[in-house]
């Protein structure tokens, strides 16, 4: 017996778990009335208690595993997300980089429009003609105050060419290659351009001083110098045109080697040390910009019209005197002569040699008084003697014209004929001043 | 597959593993059987209990060992579900009863008969567990052999993977 159980052991543990595990089923399933099996809805308290046991067992690791998975996936998901925020922050940092770089750019070439507008602005009012340059370079040394640009011979840049900006002279042109050029300021050493104060009209050198400032030196001592005064350039040295500014006096010095004399420190005008674009004077020519050409050719045009307008009119004034004198017969002698183009001059002032005035410079014609039929001591011609009178030569040939209905009466008193009559009426009218002068240059 | 003769058989040494693996896998296993599946949103083609059943019955070579692992691990499946508990039970004590007297007469070292030996008796377990709902309860039950199949498939390859890891906690090797 022994030996069976030892022998089927296994069957036997398999057959009596088996044989178990039937009977709790067979426990679990209800037979309905319908004829049909059914697990019952209700546990069985045994049931019941394995299914606690088994949640008991399963459930602590479940949870464990829930909030691992939980923190895990957070965990992840924040990472994930960490990882996206890092790569966005990274590109966001790297936009703001480049958009820092941009604006500085942008800004830098806002300001540097705005420096050749400046510069374009005062080359083009600038009367002498320029060439634009930027400042590429320097020498490198504080004992050697040169700065490199970017035009040289190819744009026709020669030797002691004036350098200046919109704020004030910077230098002179010291050697000129081929595509660029050396400029040698005015703080070096070794510079020297003419320069005047403004107020005091005191003339001077300037040159740069060991600290690289600009002074003006070889000034004999004047109180009347002030710190603060404009200082312009001279214009004696053939390089700078004069009256640029050079800058501003800061303060006076007693020159070290000379009793006597003065040294002025200035202030550039010019920014010495942040030149980036410069003009350099190539022609000291008056360059007048189109502008002023036009008022120019304006005002010479308005010269020529306002001659023949003024010979215009006195054509008009001619043409106007000569119709008084037809529609005014008692004034004029229509048997007197035509008028000649010489007979309204002066006598003597047409000289030999000269030609004749023009028609238009002859005054109109004086007019004619009537004889007066009773003339009595008022009248004009009988009260004052006929010396002191003064009449137009070419008057003397002319006779008043006759007009119908207002004949001419010879009067008592007065001499015969028409000829005594007209220079009569010639002594007390003699023509008018400025006609007169109008004809006499 | 190789068939081994009794003497040689018993001659081998059973494979030992630590308590807490012998504690910790079924309890693991059962733990992602009832876990896993939320993850995976409903595709449950494995049975992870059954697995660790089958190895633990050919490593040990014992039909009781396996049939008592088989059917704690079947009761406890089937304490999780709302179903009859017995059914995975039976199931399972049947499947760790074949794979523990199947240990003892195949090389159970050799990884493909046990791939082999999980395939099908993941197939037998469910053929169990179909014949008891449907013919000894009479219960009705909705199956899919292919659903089947491809947990059987599914479980071969998870003892592909597993065993081998499982074979590194032995004691003594």
């Amino acid at each position: 017996m022994e030996s069976f159980f030892v022998r089927y052991r296994n069957l036997l543990v398999l057959l009596a778990i088996l044989l178990a595990q039937i009977i709790g089923l067979a426990m679990q399933v209800r037979h309905t009335d319908t004829g049909r099996n059914t697990l019952d809805p209700q546990d069985a308290p045994g049931v019941r208690l394995l299914r606690l046991w088994a949640d008991m067992v399963v459930t602590p690791p479940e949870r464990a595993f829930h909030a691992s998975r939980l923190g895990l996936v957070s965990s992840w998901q924040d990472y994930i997300d960490l990882r996206h925020t890092r790569e966005q922050n990274q590109d966001l940092q790297k936009t703001i980089d480049r958009l820092r770089l941009e604006q500085a750019s942008l800004l830098e070439d806002a300001k540097q429009g705005e420096r050749l507008q400046a510069l374009m602005d005062f080359q083009q009012k600038y009367i002498y003609k320029t060439q634009a340059a930027q400042a590429i370079g320097s020498s490198g040394s504080d004992s050697s105050r040169v700065f490199y640009i970017d035009k040289g011979a190819d744009y026709k840049l020669e030797r002691d060419m004036a350098v200046i900006t919109p704020d004030g002279i910077v230098g002179k042109v010291r050697d000129v290659f081929p595509h660029s050029a050396q400029v040698l300021a005015i703080n070096d050493q070794t510079s020297g351009a003419g320069v005047i104060l403004m107020t005091t009209r005191i003339r001077g050198i300037l040159r740069g001083n060991a600290a690289g400032r600009p002074q003006i030196v070889g000034i004999l001592k004047d109180d009347r110098i002030q710190p603060g005064e404009k200082v312009l350039t001279a214009g004696g040295d053939q390089i700078f045109p004069r009256g640029l500014p050079v800058g501003v006096a800061e303060k006076v010095v007693t020159d070290p080697d000379r009793d006597g004399f003065i040294d002025v420190i200035v202030t550039p005008a010019a920014h010495l040390n942040r030149l980036d674009e410069v003009l350099v004077i190539t022609s000291t020519e008056p360059r007048f910009p189109a502008e002023q050409q036009q008022d120019m050719a304006t005002s010479e045009m308005l010269k020529g019209g306002q001659a023949a307008a003024i010979a215009e009119a006195i054509k008009e004034q001619k043409k106007a005197s000569e119709v008084m004198a037809e529609r005014l017969p008692g004034l004029t002698d229509p048997n007197a002569p035509p008028q000649t183009p010489a007979a309204g001059t002066a006598p003597g002032s047409a000289q030999p040699g000269q030609s004749a005035t023009p028609a238009a410079a002859v005054p109109p014609p004086a007019p004619k008084l009537l004889h007066a039929q009773h003339p009595d001591r008022f009248t004009v011609g009988t009260g004052l003697p006929q010396s002191a009178q003064t009449s137009a030569p070419g008057d003397q040939d002319k006779k008043p014209a006759p007009k119908a209905g207002l004949k001419p009466e010879p009067k008592a008193g007065l001499k015969p004929a028409s000829k005594p009559e007209a220079k009569t009426g010639q002594k007390t009218n003699p023509p008018p001043a400025h006609a007169e002068g109008k004809t006499q240059p | 597959m190789s068939l081994l003769g009794a003497d040689y058989r018993r001659d081998m040494g059973v494979h030992n593993y630590p308590v807490l693996v012998y504690a910790l896998t079924p309890l693991a296993a059962l733990v992602l059987q009832a876990w896993l599946p939320r993850l995976v949103r409903g595709y449950t083609w494995f049975d992870l209990p059954l697995v660790v059943t089958v190895y633990f019955a050919l490593a040990r070579r014992n039909p009781i060992q396996g049939t008592l692992m088989g059917a704690g691990m079947g009761l406890f499946e089937d304490a999780l579900t709302h179903h009859a508990i017995g059914v995975n039970g039976i199931a399972k004590t049947v499947a760790g009863f074949l794979a523990g007297s199947v240990g003892v007469r195949i090389d159970v070292e050799n990884h493909t008969i046990r791939t082999m030996v999980t395939f099908l008796l993941s197939l037998l377990s469910s053929v169990i567990y179909f014949s008891i709902y449907r013919v000894l309860l009479g219960l009705n039950l909705e199956w899919s052999w292919l659903t089947e199949l491809m947990k059987a498939i599914m479980n071969a390859l998870i003892a592909t993977v597993l065993f081998p890891l499982l074979d590194r906690t032995r004691v003594g090797d």
